[in-house]
C-alpha cells in the first residue's frame, strides 16, 4: 500500500514537472492548445476503448448470470472467476488484447450449457460416463454459438478449449490452459472448499494442467488469500471516469444534433 | 435505351470531360505561375499532406439508432481548401484541391474500385470548384478579400459564401456527370443532391472558420493543432457507434437465448416487441422510451431460460409444484439483467409483467399503479398475442384452443380494471385493429 502510494505521488511530481516544461517552451496560449489536444487523445484513444471494453464485459455478465441461475451456482461464481483470471494472467505476462480475450471468454466459457438438459445440468448424484460425455458438449455448443456473435468471433477459440488438458494439448495457448485451470478450481471450490481444489490443482500440475499456470495461481492466492478477497479498488478510475463522464454526453450531444 | 441514344451519350459523355479537362489545366497553368513567385511551394507540400490525411480518414456519423451502415460521409478537405482559399488566394486553393483530390482518388482507387479516368474527372471538377468559389468575390466585385477578414463577423460570412459556392459548382458538375455517365434526366439527379446540399455543406462550416483561424494565427502548426482534436473527435464517434452496435448486439443475442430455452413461433416475440412499442408511442411516452419498451417486451420472458425445459415444453396443465417453479421467471429474468447496467431501466418492468391491477398477479401481488406502465403494456400484449396462439402452437393444442382476435379482444376487455389496465387495454384495441387488415392479406399471401 505504501509502496502504491509512493509510485503514485512520483508520478504525480512528473507530470507537473513536464506541464511547467511545456509552459516554459511553448508559452501559456500554444501550451493550453497541446495539452487539450493531450487530454482529448487520452480520452479518445486510451480511456473509451478501455470503457468500450468494460461496456462489454459488462453486457457478457448477462449470459454468465444466466447459466450461473440455470446451474444453480454449481460451476461458480463467474465474477469471482474473471477477477481471479485477470490478477493470475499479469503473473503469467498475458497482457493486451490476448489479456481482454481472456476476460471475455471467461464470462462466456459455459455458454454452451443453455444447450445441455436442465435435468442433467443438476442432477445430484455423479454423472455417468454417458452423461459426461453429453456435458462435456457444452464446450463445442458455447464456441459455436460465440463464433456466431460479431466482433466476438476471436474469443471462440479459447471458449473451445476452457476445458483443455495439458498432457492432451500442451501447445494450447497459456491463457487456455489458465482458463481451464480456474473452472476446475472453481467448481471443485464450490463443493469442497478452496483448500481441496488448490490440492487437486497441485495434484494435477504436469498431467492435467499447465504446471507455469498452476504455480502462478498459487502464488496468487497467497498473496491474497480467496476467503478475504476484498472488492476491487476502483476509486481511482471512478474518479477519473466521473470528471470525465461529461465528455461522454457531449459527444452524444454532437451525434444527436447531426442526426437532424 | 436504343443504341443510337447510347451513342449519343456517350459522344455528349466524352464532349463534357474533355471540356472540364481542358478547363482545368488552364486554370493550374494560369495559378501556377503566382505560387512559384510567392514561395508558397512548401507550404502547399505540407498543407497538400494534411489534407490528404483527413480526405483518407473519413468522418461517418450514425443518422439512426441500429442502422450504422447508413449515415453521412464527411470529408474534412473541402474546409482546408476553402480557408487555404481566402487566406492565400485561389491559386494556391486550385492546387491543393488538385493535389488532394488526385493523391486520395489514387490511394483509393483499389478500395473504390474506380477507374483512373474517373479520378482525373473528380481532380478536374475540384480544380473548377476551387477556381470558381475563389473567383467569385473579385468578379461579383464584393470588397476585397483582405480588408473583409480584418474583422471576425465578415470573414465568417465571406467564409460562408466561399463553401457555399464551393458545394453549389460542386453539385452542378457532378450532377451533370453523373446524368451523362448514367443517362438519368439531369432535373432528377440535380433535385436529389441539391436536397442533401445543407445537409452535407453546413457541418464543415464551424470546422472550416476554426481551421481559418489557426492557419492564420499559427500557421501551419495551427493546422495540426486542429488536425489532433478532430482525429480525437473522430475516434469518439467510431466508439460510440460501435457502443450502439453492443448494446443491440447484446438484446438480440439474449433474444436468440429465450427462443431455445423456449420454443416460441418465430413470430411471437418480435409482435410482441413492436406492438409494445406501438402502444407506448399512443401512450404519449418519449422516443427513448418506447425503444425501451420494444426491448423490454423482445426479452420479457428472459428468465424462462433458467427454468427447466421439460416444464416449459410440458403439454398438459402444470402441477402445483411445477406452477411454481414457472412463477419464479419474471424475477429470475430480472436477476440476469440486474447485471448489465445499461439494461438497468427495464429490469422492473420484466421483473412485474405478470402482475395484475388487482393484486392477483405473481410473483409479489402489486396491485394498480404500483405496477410500472411498461409492465403493464407488456401484460397485454403478452396476454393477446399468446390468446390468439401465437405464443407456442404445440401447447394451444393441447389444453387451450387459440381464440380469434376478436374473441381475444373481447377478452381483454372483460380482464380491463382486473387483470389488465383499462387505457392500455383501448389504446392497444386500436393498434390491432391497424394491424388487422395487414395481417389478413399476409395470411391470404401465405395460404396462397
Amino acid at each position: 500500500m505504501v509502496g502504491e502510494q509512493r509510485v503514485d505521488s512520483i508520478h504525480y511530481s512528473l507530470l507537473t514537472i513536464r506541464l511547467k516544461w511545456i509552459m516554459d517552451t511553448f508559452g501559456i496560449g500554444l501550451s493550453i492548445v497541446l495539452v487539450s489536444v493531450g487530454a482529448l487523445g487520452y480520452y479518445a484513444f486510451v480511456f473509451l476503448p478501455a470503457q468500450f471494453h468494460r461496456w462489454r464485459c459488462q453486457s457478457l455478465r448477462a449470459f454468465a448470470k444466466a447459466i450461473e441461475l440455470r446451474t444453480q451456482g454449481r460451476y461458480g461464481d463467474t465474477d469471482l472467476l474473471v477477477r481471479l483470471a485477470l490478477t493470475v494472467s499479469a503473473r503469467l505476462g498475458i497482457e493486451g488484447e490476448e489479456r481482454k480475450r481472456l476476460e471475455l471468454a471467461a464470462y462466456l466459457r459455459d455458454i454452451g450449457m443453455v444447450a445441455i438438459p436442465y435435468a442433467l445440468l443438476n442432477k445430484p448424484t455423479p454423472l455417468s460416463p454417458m452423461e459426461q460425455l453429453t456435458l462435456a458438449r457444452h464446450v463445442e455448443i458455447g464456441a459455436a454459438i460465440v463464433e456466431q456473435i460479431p466482433g466476438l468471433s476471436a474469443v471462440a477459440p479459447l471458449v473451445r478449449l476452457h476445458h483443455v488438458e495439458y498432457a492432451v494439448q500442451p501447445d494450447a495457448p497459456l491463457s487456455a490452459h489458465l482458463l481451464a485451470a480456474l473452472s476446475d478450481l472453481m467448481e471443485i471450490a464450490h463443493h469442497a472448499g478452496y483448500g481441496a481444489a488448490l490440492s487437486a490443482l497441485q495434484t494435477g500440475a504436469g498431467t492435467r494442467y499447465h504446471p507455469q499456470v498452476v504455480q502462478a495461481i498459487e502464488a496468487a492466492l497467497q498473496a491474497h488469500p480467496l476467503e478475504n478477497w476484498a472488492p476491487l479498488r476502483r476509486s481511482a478510475a471512478l474518479w477519473v471516469g466521473l470528471v470525465l463522464y461529461p465528455l461522454k454526453d457531449l459527444t452524444r450531444l454532437l451525434v444527436e444534433l447531426t442526426r437532424y | 435505351m436504343s443504341s443510337e441514344r447510347r451513342g449519343q451519350l456517350r459522344k455528349r459523355y466524352r464532349l463534357w470531360s474533355g471540356l472540364l479537362s481542358a478547363a482545368a489545366l488552364v486554370i493550374l497553368t494560369v495559378a501556377g505561375s503566382p505560387i512559384q513567385q510567392s514561395g508558397h511551394l512548401l507550404l502547399l507540400l505540407g498543407l497538400g499532406l494534411v489534407a490528404l490525411l483527413a480526405e483518407l480518414l473519413l468522418i461517418r456519423y450514425p443518422l439512426w439508432y441500429g442502422y450504422t451502415d447508413r449515415g453521412i460521409w464527411m470529408s474534412v478537405s473541402t474546409p482546408i481548401v476553402t480557408a487555404v482559399i481566402l487566406l492565400y488566394g485561389w491559386q494556391l486553393g486550385a492546387w491543393l484541391d488538385a493535389l488532394v483530390t488526385f493523391g486520395a482518388g489514387l490511394l483509393t482507387a483499389r478500395l473504390k474500385q474506380s477507374r483512373l479516368r474517373w479520378v482525373w474527372l473528380n481532380t478536374a471538377q475540384s480544380v473548377l470548384c476551387a477556381a470558381g468559389a475563389g473567383a467569385w468575390h473579385p468578379i461579383a466585385g464584393i470588397s476585397p478579400i483582405e480588408s473583409a477578414l480584418a474583422s471576425p463577423l465578415s470573414a465568417a460570412l465571406i467564409l460562408l459564401s466561399t463553401l457555399v459556392m464551393y458545394s453549389l459548382i460542386n453539385t452542378f458538375l457532378v450532377s451533370i456527370t453523373v446524368a451523362l455517365a448514367e443517362g438519368v434526366r439531369l432535373r432528377w439527379v440535380l433535385h436529389e443532391s441539391l436536397l442533401n446540399l445543407p445537409r452535407e455543406t453546413l457541418p464543415t462550416f464551424p470546422l472550416s472558420l476554426l481551421l481559418m483561424a489557426m492557419l492564420h494565427l499559427y500557421g501551419f502548426t495551427g493546422l495540426l493543432a486542429v488536425l489532433a482534436p478532430y482525429l480525437a473527435l473522430r475516434q469518439a464517434f467510431i466508439l460510440y457507434t460501435r457502443q450502439h452496435e453492443l448494446y443491440h448486439q447484446t438484446v438480440r443475442s439474449l433474444g436468440f437465448l429465450i427462443q431455445r430455452a423456449h420454443p416460441y413461433t418465430g413470430g411471437h416475440l418480435q409482435r410482441v416487441a413492436q406492438w409494445g412499442r406501438k402502444v407506448a408511442e399512443r401512450l404519449g411516452l418519449p422516443p427513448e422510451r418506447c425503444e425501451l419498451v420494444y426491448e423490454a417486451a423482445l426479452l420479457h420472458d428472459l428468465g424462462k431460460t433458467v427454468l427447466d425445459e421439460r416444464i416449459l415444453n410440458k403439454p398438459g396443465r402444470l402441477t402445483p409444484r411445477e406452477w411454481e417453479q414457472v412463477q419464479r421467471h419474471p424475477q429470475l429474468g430480472a436477476e440476469i439483467l440486474i447485471s448489465v447496467p445499461f439494461l438497468n431501466p427495464i429490469v422492473p418492468w420484466i421483473a412485474y409483467h405478470h402482475e395484475r391491477p388487482d393484486g392477483k398477479g405473481y410473483p409479489y401481488g402489486l396491485q394498480g399503479d404500483q405496477i410500472p406502465l411498461e409492465a403493464r403494456i407488456i401484460a397485454v400484449v403478452d396476454a393477446f398475442d399468446a390468446m390468439i396462439g401465437g405464443e407456442a402452437p404445440s401447447q394451444q393444442r393441447q389444453y387451450r384452443r387459440a381464440l380469434s382476435i376478436e374473441d381475444a379482444l373481447k377478452e381483454l376487455r372483460r380482464g380491463a380494471g382486473t387483470q389488465f389496465d383499462p387505457t392500455v387495454v383501448s389504446v392497444f384495441e386500436q393498434v390491432v385493429q391497424e394491424w388487422l387488415p395487414l395481417s389478413r392479406t399476409m395470411r391470404v399471401a401465405r395460404s396462397e
